[in-house]
């Protein structure tokens, strides 16, 4: 192991290029951002990809927005009606024009945002602003065609809920969250996407509020030009208006003692998900890097608990765990899929010890040198072309409104130290937040 | 170009030939920041004995996810950790592929660790424990009671490539994984993994003397003959041959059907049948045609594909991954899950007297509409805007280093030098009668295996409705169907009749997939050259 150490300083060179101060950065290519005076944000990342260019367009809203009762999963239904055409293009002639640009397009949601995206020839991207410029401006769906899209959303249901992971997750958020809107699943429930057909004037008000350009980034990475790029931006989307609506999200409050969940399934590998309330994300202050360091020395295949539980005693299939990144406070989640049901509470017990120990003994230099040295190379080699950037900038993007966010984000890991992580592991790992969910052929959860 | 599984003696000395030259596929890129090496060796699960069904795909996990003779497991996981580098192996039919990542700066570091994963590998007594127990698992459980498409997809494999080495899973049945000991694998590997049937692939940034200095000590490995198993060509069904597995607690019905064709990435006819696909399925394409009918007019399910070759793991990639390629291809249609007759029931009063789903009507729209192209043909204008749309889509399936260095590696298993730039000229110099042609001669709608995965509520019902031909009206809920068209409700009523050519439909209880093969029932078949027409 003594030859690594040389190692980390060479780390260095192996991601970066341009400027001085680009060569401090993670993404070693200039992210160019102009705002437009509706306040709409575009971003520029030139990269050497001939001929191919990715466009994405962020708009900052998904299920964490929706706030009225019995629209769970309307912001993910909404990114459906998208594709419903406008005046211009009609529902059928936009799936011509689509089909003639020759990308790879789709667009998908998540707790905090919606995303769509293109990638395709660099040659294209006057009618890619052009499609999506008509269609963020100008949606105009007809009633029966929204109708009959709520069929695909049930459909989609349909399938996801086959996997036994789904149907728990939809349980450990409503038992996790009492007021915040993270207590339904992306998806939604069931029974309102049933009622979906019957929502024709809340869609368009959910139009009305948040696909206006103070919600939304476009991001554009590869064979492009800043110049390009702004000029498009100002003849297709100039003239978009902003609107005011502000989202109001309810704080969710404080849990004092831990939740259970618990699937009976017979025929499907045990399952435990431990989550602890964790913190919204932030470039700016040090917790959730903090957290991502430390998840990573915790359950990755180099931490000792894999080492135990994976590789030497084989009680578990898998372990991970990691926080997610979201606008507000959401879950630390471990997952560990248990090869008998009955080392489900050993299990919990290791990983709660683990947890504990990371309370009070500081991880030694190395491991911390050598996971900050795993993030970065892991990032510099995803890398390698224009989607998997616009996919990583998009997601700082919807998270703090400003995709240099990425390299704070990044430089922020260089700067964790072993105190911070301990005084994270005593902020976060507490009972009292608990949500176990638990999945095996018994009647009731055996954890505690 | 002719079809390699049909000169199978041709075929045998050609890959021995290219073998013992140790073919290699370089991707220099002076500006990347890492090396990739692709290792493609010549078997797959086809070369799994019989009774030991998923000993290649144990092989490959214990090389990719085992120790060496110098180092374990937890030692390799320690090394590779800090560089973020990465050993990984992938079986498919007839190719283990074993991909190594890692940045350029410490790739002369992890050279040696790659190099003993590859030519030593320990395989210890606790890695196989592990390995196997996940294997299991996995035949046993996972594949019944995780994703219903994936699993219908598999079920699919098992019916059309019946009696074959095509027949199971990657991951074996779940009788034979039971039998699989340590010194099988250790046969296995000796007689398999040899110098003599590996193709290298090595992509991105890498010194002068890394291939000649790869090329020399992979000669460490077996020097067994090359001994490849030739894949089996799949018989037609006779009819519609349907298979419904039914299981508990499944809200949807999960349909695919296929059949086999003679024709492959090799055969320069491929592009016309690529543009014929992607115009009646293209994966995940709003524009596509049954995706339209089925999805965006009648609100049915998700989504409605069809293939021309094996897709892996469809439900979670938007374009095709590279290193699945196959001698024995089939036409699919992937319908996705539609509603089950229990679950409208409960969603809608107006619903309560129905006894079947949407399964048997999606399956008439999907045939009835394939068959009506393949009558018809294309229109100009729908071959000149998919030709298009292929020429630029299929530059999107190789954007990073590793799926360029996969997507060669797969055209030299086709005879091929380069596929994509290959097609390209191929789709630029296609008219309109080749697609045409080629549907006429590829296609056909009389012959097809079918399965279903759907809930026992489901399969009787369903059954009875499939063997008989009986109707199969849309059953709308009230909201819906007062926003459907005339033309729509009236073409219905054209597809809820459509006689489909059913000759037989069995049920299948989940616990029974993927046990042994000899314990199902064979479908009625003939050879292919018959009911192809060819």
């Amino acid at each position: 192991m003594k030859r690594l150490i040389p190692v980390l300083i060479l780390i260095c060179a192996v991601s970066i290029s341009g400027t001085p101060d680009q060569a401090k950065k993670i993404l070693p290519y200039p992210i160019l951002q102009k705002k437009m005076d509706n306040g709409l944000n575009v971003v520029t990342v030139p990269y050497p990809s001939p001929g191919l260019a990715a466009f994405y367009i962020v708009v900052r809203a998904g299920s964490r927005d929706e706030i009225e009762a019995g629209h769970t999963g309307f912001a993910h239904f909404f990114e459906h009606m998208m594709f419903r055409g406008t005046d211009k293009y009609p529902n059928e002639k936009y799936s011509e024009v689509l089909k003639s640009t020759g990308a790879s397009a789709n667009a998908n949601t998540s707790l905090d945002r919606t995303l769509y995206h293109m990638t395709g020839s660099a040659d294209k991207l006057e009618l890619m602003f052009e499609l999506e410029a008509d269609r963020f401006q100008n949606l105009n769906y007809s009633v029966d065609g929204f109708k009959t899209e709520a069929g695909a959303v049930k459909g989609e249901y349909t399938k996801n809920s086959a996997s036994p992971y789904v149907q728990l997750n939809e349980k450990i958020q409503e038992t996790a969250f009492k007021n915040h809107t993270y207590g339904h699943t992306t998806m939604g429930y069931f029974k309102d996407i049933v009622d979906m057909p019957n929502q024709f004037d809340y869609s368009r008000e959910f139009f009305n509020r948040f696909y206006r350009p103070e919600y939304s980034t476009i991001i554009v990475v590869g064979d492009v030009t800043q110049d390009k790029v702004n000029a498009l931006a100002q003849k297709y989307f100039g003239n978009w208006k902003p609107g005011s609506y502000v989202s109001k999200v309810a704080a969710e409050e404080p849990q004092n003692e831990a939740r259970y969940v618990h699937i009976k399934k017979a025929g499907f590998p045990p399952y435990m998900d431990i989550n602890y309330k964790g913190p919204a994300f932030s470039d700016e202050r040090m917790d959730m890097p903090a957290l991502d360091v430390m998840c990573s020395i915790l359950f990755s295949e180099k931490s000792d608990l894999y080492k135990k539980l994976v590789l030497q005693e084989q009680k578990c299939r898998f372990i991970n765990g990691g926080a997610q990144d979201s606008r507000d406070p959401y879950l630390i989640s471990i997952g560990a899929s248990v090869v008998k049901a009955e080392d489900m509470q050993y299990v919990k017990d290791e990983i709660v010890k683990a947890l504990e120990n990371a309370k009070t003994t500081p991880f030694d230099a190395k491991i911390i040198s050598e996971t900050k040295m795993h993030l970065k190379n892991r990032f510099a080699m995803g890398i390698d072309n224009p989607t998997s950037i616009a996919e990583s900038l998009s997601a700082y993007t919807w998270l703090t409104g400003d995709p240099e966010s990425i390299n704070r984000t990044y430089a922020n890991y260089e700067k964790v130290t072993a105190e911070d992580m301990m005084s994270a592991a005593k902020k976060y790992f507490t009972p009292s937040t608990l949500t176990i969910g638990t999945i095996s052929p018994e009647e009731t959860a055996s954890v505690k | 170009m002719k079809k390699l599984y049909m000169i199978p003696a041709a075929v045998f000395c050609l890959l021995a030939l290219t073998a013992s030259a140790q073919e290699v596929v370089e991707l220099k890129q002076p500006s990347s920041n890492k090396v990739v090496v692709k290792l493609m060796f010549r078997n797959g699960s086809i070369s799994d004995p019989a009774g030991k069904e998923g000993l290649t795909d144990i092989t490959t996990s214990m090389i990719a996810d085992g120790g060496t003779t110098k180092m374990t497991k937890s030692q390799i996981d320690d090394a590779l950790y800090p560089w973020s580098a990465s050993i990984g192996a992938g079986v498919d039919k007839e190719v283990s592929i074993f991909t190594f990542q890692c940045p350029s700066a410490y790739m002369s570091q992890f050279y040696p660790i790659m190099m003993d994963v590859m030519t030593s590998p320990a395989f210890s007594q606790d890695d196989f424990a592990r390995i196997k127990s996940n294997q299991q698992n996995y035949v046993d459980e996972v594949i019944r009671s995780s994703s219903d498409e994936e699993y219908s997809k598999k079920a699919l494999e098992d019916y059309l490539f019946r009696g074959t080495n095509y027949q199971h899973m990657v991951q074996g049945t779940s009788m034979a994984v039971k039998s699989i000991t340590l010194d099988d694998v250790k046969a296995h590997f000796k007689n398999y993994f040899s110098v003599k049937n590996v193709m290298i692939g090595v992509a991105g940034n890498y010194p002068a003397d890394f291939i000649s200095k790869l090329k020399g000590d992979l000669a460490k490995l077996g020097s067994a003959p090359a001994a490849i198993a030739q894949p089996v060509k799949p018989k037609m069904p006779v009819g519609l041959q349907v298979e419904i597995v039914q299981k508990d607690n499944a809200l949807g019905s999960a349909i695919c059907m296929g059949f086999p064709i003679d024709i492959t990435r090799s055969d320069d006819d491929f592009a016309a049948l690529m543009v014929a696909n992607s115009w009646l399925g293209e994966h995940r394409k709003s524009y596509s045609h049954l995706y339209k009918k089925i999805r965006e007019e009648r609100s049915m399910n998700y989504g409605d594909y069809t293939y021309i070759e094996w897709y892996d793991n469809g439900g979670q990639n938007m374009l095709p991954p590279p290193g699945v390629p196959r001698h024995s291809n089939y036409f699919s249609i992937w319908i996705r899950p539609v509603q089950t007759a229990t679950g409208l029931k409960k969603q809608y009063q107006e619903l309560s007297s129905i006894s079947v789903g949407h399964a048997h009507y999606a399956m008439r729209m999907a045939l009835k509409e394939m068959q009506t192209v393949i009558d018809k043909g294309m229109s100009k204008e729908d071959f000149e805007a998919t030709r298009t749309f292929l020429k630029s889509y299929m530059k999107l399936y190789i954007q990073s280093t590793e799926r360029q260095l996969g997507y060669l590696m797969d055209s030299r298993f086709y005879g091929r030098k380069d596929y994509i730039t290959e097609m390209n000229a191929l789709l630029s110099s296609l008219k309109l009668d080749d697609v045409n042609a080629a549907m006429k001669k590829y296609w056909q709608t009389q012959n097809f295996y079918v399965t279903i995965v759907t809930d026992k509520s489901e399969a009787e019902p369903l059954k009875k409705s499939i063997e008989a031909n009986l109707p199969s009206p849309m059953s709308y809920s009230n909201v819906l169907k007062g926003s459907l068209s005339e033309e729509i409700l009236n073409e219905d009523k054209s597809v809820e009749g459509y006689s489909l050519n059913v000759k037989n439909v069995a049920i299948i209880n989940s616990e029974d997939t993927f046990k042994q093969p000899e314990h199902r029932h064979n479908p009625e078949q003939v050879t292919p050259e018959i009911k192809s027409g060819k």
